[in-house]
Order: C-alpha cells, then sequence, then structure tokens
C-alpha cells in the first residue's frame, strides 16, 4: 500500500485545528467558572460586580504570562537554540565526506521543499535523532546527532532531515511555542493561588474576630478558586499540547514522504531507531522538534508522550499494519 | 442614496475584491512555477559542469575507452544547447521541454555507462577523487530529480487553481495559461542511478 501524503496532511492538520479549539474551550469555560465559583463561594464580598473581574483575571494572567514566554521563546532563532544544546555548526566548505553528504541531503530537501537552506548543526550524541529550531523558515537551523551521520545510510538520513524540513515548513516549531506558553500561564495560574492561600491563611490566623466566616476571606476563596482552575487547565491543557505535539509528528512523517517521495527511507530510520538502547541527548532544552522519544509503556506516559509510538509511525508511513522487518529494499 | 443603491455598490466591492483576490493568487503561482523552473535551470547547469570533471577523473584510467567518454561529451553538449534554447526563448514550451528532457536523459544515461565500465577500474574506484566526485553525482542527480519534482507540484497547483471555478472564468483574460510538467519519457530511467562502489 502507498501512503497518501496529502491526505495524511489534511487530516493532521484538521485533528490539530480540533485540540486548539478544545484548548481555547477549555480556557474559557476554567474562566467562566472561576467567575461562577467567586459569586457563589464569597457571598458578602463580590456580589454583582460590574465586569466579572475574576474571570477577566484568570484569563487575563493566562494570556499574560503566555505572551511574556512567548516574546522570550521568540528572541531565539533556531541557531542560538541549537548552540545552546551544545551542537556544533557544519563548516560549508567541509570536506569530510560524511559531513559533505550531509550537506549535499540538506540542499537536496531545500530544493524539494521551495524553502531556503538552513545552518546545519551537529551534535556529538550517539543515539539516533535529529530536530529543527526556529519559528521561520528564514532563522531556521537544523540539527542531527553524530549518531544519526555513524548508522543512517543516505536514503534514511534523507528521510530524517525531510522529516525535519517538514516542522519548519509547517511552523510546528511556533504552534508548540505558543502551546507551551498557554501551558505556563496555566501553571501560573496555579502558583498564584497557593501562595495566595499561604499568604490568606498566615493572614486569617492572626485576625481573631473574623464575623463573616461562611462568606469567609475573599482571598482565600480566590486562591483555592486559581488553584483549583489552574491545577485543572494546566493537567488537561498539558495532555492537549501532547496530542498536537504527536499530530504533528504524524504531519512531519508524511511531509517527508512528500518530499522525498521514498516512505521506505524515513521508515527504515525509524525502524532502527525502534531498535536501539542509546539515549544520551542533553537534558536542557524541551521546546525542540524531535524526530523521536522512546516509546512509552504506561497509559499515563503515553498521555504525555510528544512523539507517537514508533510501530504506529511506520505502520503510518507504509500504509499498513507494522512490519518490524523492512520490505525488499533497493539499497 | 436609496438601500437598492447601497446594496448593489456593496455587491460589487465585493465581486471586485474577490476579483482581485483571485488576480494576485494567479499571479503568486506563476512566480512560483517560473522560480521552480530556474531552480531545474540551476541543477541542470551543475550536473552538466560535473561532466567535465568526471571525464577528466576517468580519462587516466580509462584511456581505452574513448568511444564512452566521447559519448558522454557529446549528449552533454546536446543537452546544454536544448537549455539555452529555453533560455533565450523565455521559458519552457511543450516542445522545448520535451527536447530538454530527452536530452537529459541521454546525458544521464551516457554517466551511467561511465560508471558502469569504472567499475572494471579498481584502482579508479578507490581513488578519493573518484569517491567525491561518486557523492557529487549522486546528490546532483537527486537535486535535479527534486527541482524536478518541485517544479512539478507547482505545475499542479497553478493549473488546479486555473481550472477550477470560478477562478477558471477569469484566468484567460487576466494572462494565464496552462503549464506543461517536466515529464520524463522512459519510466525505468526516472530513477536516480543507483551506482555504489561498496
Amino acid at each position: 500500500m502507498v501512503m497518501n501524503f496529502w491526505e495524511a496532511q489534511k487530516q493532521a492538520k484538521s485533528k490539530t485545528a480540533l485540540y486548539v479549539a478544545i484548548f481555547t474551550a477549555l480556557t474559557l469555560i476554567a474562566a467562566f467558572f472561576c467567575e461562577w465559583a467567586m459569586r457563589l463561594f464569597a457571598v458578602g464580598s463580590y456580589d454583582n460586580p460590574d465586569l466579572p473581574y475574576v474571570g477577566l483575571g484568570f484569563l487575563g494572567l493566562t494570556f499574560g504570562v503566555a505572551g511574556f514566554n512567548y516574546m522570550n521563546y521568540l528572541q531565539s532563532g533556531g541557531s542560538y537554540v541549537a548552540e545552546s544544546v551544545g551542537a556544533q555548526a557544519v563548516n560549508p566548505q567541509t570536506r569530510n565526506p560524511k559531513e559533505r553528504q550531509l550537506l549535499n541531503i540538506v540542499e537536496e530537501i531545500a530544493l524539494a521543499t521551495s524553502l531556503p537552506i538552513p545552518p546545519v548543526y551537529i551534535l556529538e550524541a550517539k543515539e539516533v535523532n535529529a530536530f529543527a529550531a526556529g519559528t521561520s523558515p528564514d532563522n531556521a537551523a537544523v540539527t542531527v546527532t553524530r549518531g544519526c551521520l555513524d548508522l543512517l545510510n543516505r536514503d534514511e538520513l534523507q528521510g530524517v532531515l525531510a522529516h525535519e524540513f517538514g516542522h519548519i515548513y509547517n511552523r510546528d516549531m511556533t504552534l508548540g511555542m505558543r502551546v507551551a506558553a498557554m501551558v505556563m500561564g496555566f501553571f501560573i495560574v496555579t502558583f498564584i493561588g497557593l501562595r495566595l492561600l499561604e499568604g490568606s491563611s498566615f493572614a486569617s490566623r492572626r485576625d481573631e474576630d473574623d464575623q463573616d466566616r461562611r462568606g469567609g476571606n475573599p482571598i482565600a476563596v480566590l486562591a483555592v478558586i486559581f488553584l483549583i482552575a489552574g491545577s485543572v487547565t494546566w493537567f488537561f491543557g498539558s495532555i492537549l499540547q501532547a496530542m498536537v505535539s504527536r499530530e504533528r509528528e504524524y504531519l512531519a512523517d508524511a511531509s517527508s514522504v512528500q518530499y522525498t517521495r521514498n516512505p521506505l527511507g524515513i521508515a527504515n530510520a525509524l525502524r532502527k531507531i525502534a531498535g536501539s538502547n542509546t539515549s544520551d541527548m542533553p537534558k536542557n532544552g524541551k521546546p525542540f522538534a524531535h524526530l523521536y522519544f522512546n516509546e512509552h509503556e504506561s497509559f499515563w506516559s503515553r498521555l504525555f508522550a510528544t512523539h507517537p509510538p514508533i510501530e504506529d509511525r511506520i505502520a503510518a508511513i507504509e500504509g499498513g499494519k507494522y512490519d518490524a522487518a523492512p520490505p525488499l529494499s533497493k539499497t | 442614496m436609496t438601500t437598492s443603491l447601497i446594496i448593489i455598490l456593496v455587491v460589487i466591492a465585493v465581486i471586485v475584491l474577490w476579483g482581485i483576490g483571485i488576480y494576485n493568487r494567479l499571479v503568486q503561482l506563476r512566480n512560483q512555477v517560473n522560480n521552480a523552473w530556474s531552480q531545474i535551470d540551476v541543477q541542470l547547469q551543475r550536473r552538466y559542469d560535473l561532466i567535465p570533471n568526471l571525464v577528466e577523473t576517468v580519462k587516466g584510467y580509462m584511456a581505452y575507452e574513448k568511444e564512452t567518454l566521447e559519448a558522454v561529451i557529446s549528449a552533454r553538449n546536446q543537452a546544454q544547447s536544448a537549455r539555452h534554447q529555453i533560455e533565450q526563448s523565455g521559458g519552457p514550451t511543450e516542445g522545448s521541454i520535451k527536447d530538454l528532457a530527452a536530452a537529459d536523459t541521454a546525458v544521464r544515461g551516457a554517466v551511467t555507462n561511465i560508471m558502469a565500465l569504472a567499475e572494471n577500474y579498481p584502482q579508479l574506484r578507490a581513488s578519493e577523487n573518484m569517491k567525491q566526485l561518486q557523492e557529487e553525482l549522486s546528490s546532483t542527480e537527486n537535486k535535479v530529480a527534486f527541482a524536478r519534482q518541485a517544479y512539478n507540484d507547482n505545475v499542479m497547483l497553478y493549473n488546479t487553481a486555473q481550472q477550477e471555478f470560478p477562478t477558471v472564468l477569469f484566468a484567460s483574460t487576466f494572462g494565464h495559461h496552462k503549464v506543461e510538467l517536466f515529464q520524463v519519457e522512459d519510466q525505468e530511467v526516472k530513477k536516480a542511478p543507483k551506482i555504489s562502489f561498496s
């Protein structure tokens, strides 16, 4: 069977739209909840305000923190990110045959995608991995590990690089940053709730004659509301974040096949990754689009995994059931 | 200003805006096609420039294979002139693309012959120059193929946009025509020659 990559791309994009819609709905529902709960529980201190201050406060906090974070992310172009994990730029005039081949392959894929040729970096790690960084094709950079150069053949390396170009073309890094920034916003709301709670309980201990205990210290009520709303949105937001990430990985796989017209290249690269145990990527730097991640066995790990399981990816690329052994190939 | 007059003006404005959108989109798509074509041109030029390198590298070892070497030079020259013709006429037409495709196929066939013959010369195979040349040739093949692929993808988008409704009503008025795909005649030769010295 042949992969219909146009169709696969359409599906991945519409699923992403769905998840983003759910994300937005989640945020709005949480804001409503905050407003409603505040009116219900802070009786006496928060009756019929002119504006839904608490709800707006929740939204303002979330988007404010998200915006601030996002601005920070935007500062770093792809090269900055690559260098910050310790990757080294490849000299465009290199005479090393393997590096020369790497540069050639990057140029080939840039032609296939009609994108500018990004700077290429090598990370000295033995595992097979790669990532693309940058917020637009103009400031993007591509990094591969030494493991890629040592273990993959030309077709497989080409498939991996085409996958990364897919991330660049589809602006996946930008999408990932936006979602991550919103999740950070939710986290901050939770954090503020916690701090407020600590602050208010400290205060109420000193206040002996607190008359309307039932209406409660409005700050404490607000704190609990933010704590609940924040942690719930943070939890579900993180799950949605992972779902979006996985969908974009399928999209990048389909894009890779579109550019190379060679599903076998990337499928075999994934097989090699599946069969290996090496894992020595540097820990710093989460907002990258990695080609792969370890497979996850437990339910919770699956929920938060940024990549789909490798067998599912191979099956999607080859358009059928997963087969551990590669079909007879010409290389 | 009566209501019906306002409505008519609004409708006209919408149609005009829509028309502008269609016009601009067609222009964009056509420019992408032209750009993709010049990419093919650049890569073909690189490939034809590599041929003399290839001949120089193997000449010392394959002195007796004169015919094969001459064949590749003449195929290359023919392809170059086909390319120049398109350049001078300002763009590919149905006829000139076919000529170029045929000439290019001949070049590729001639190069394959040389590489196949080179298998018989172990000293040549082992030389660093030859290995580098092999990678460059292989990469150039890929680049031509990808440039052609990108061109064909862009041509498909352009042609489809012209044929869809309602753009089809305006396309030829705005000066757009169907563009030819860069097709290779022989299905077998479509694949880049997979030669390796391993």
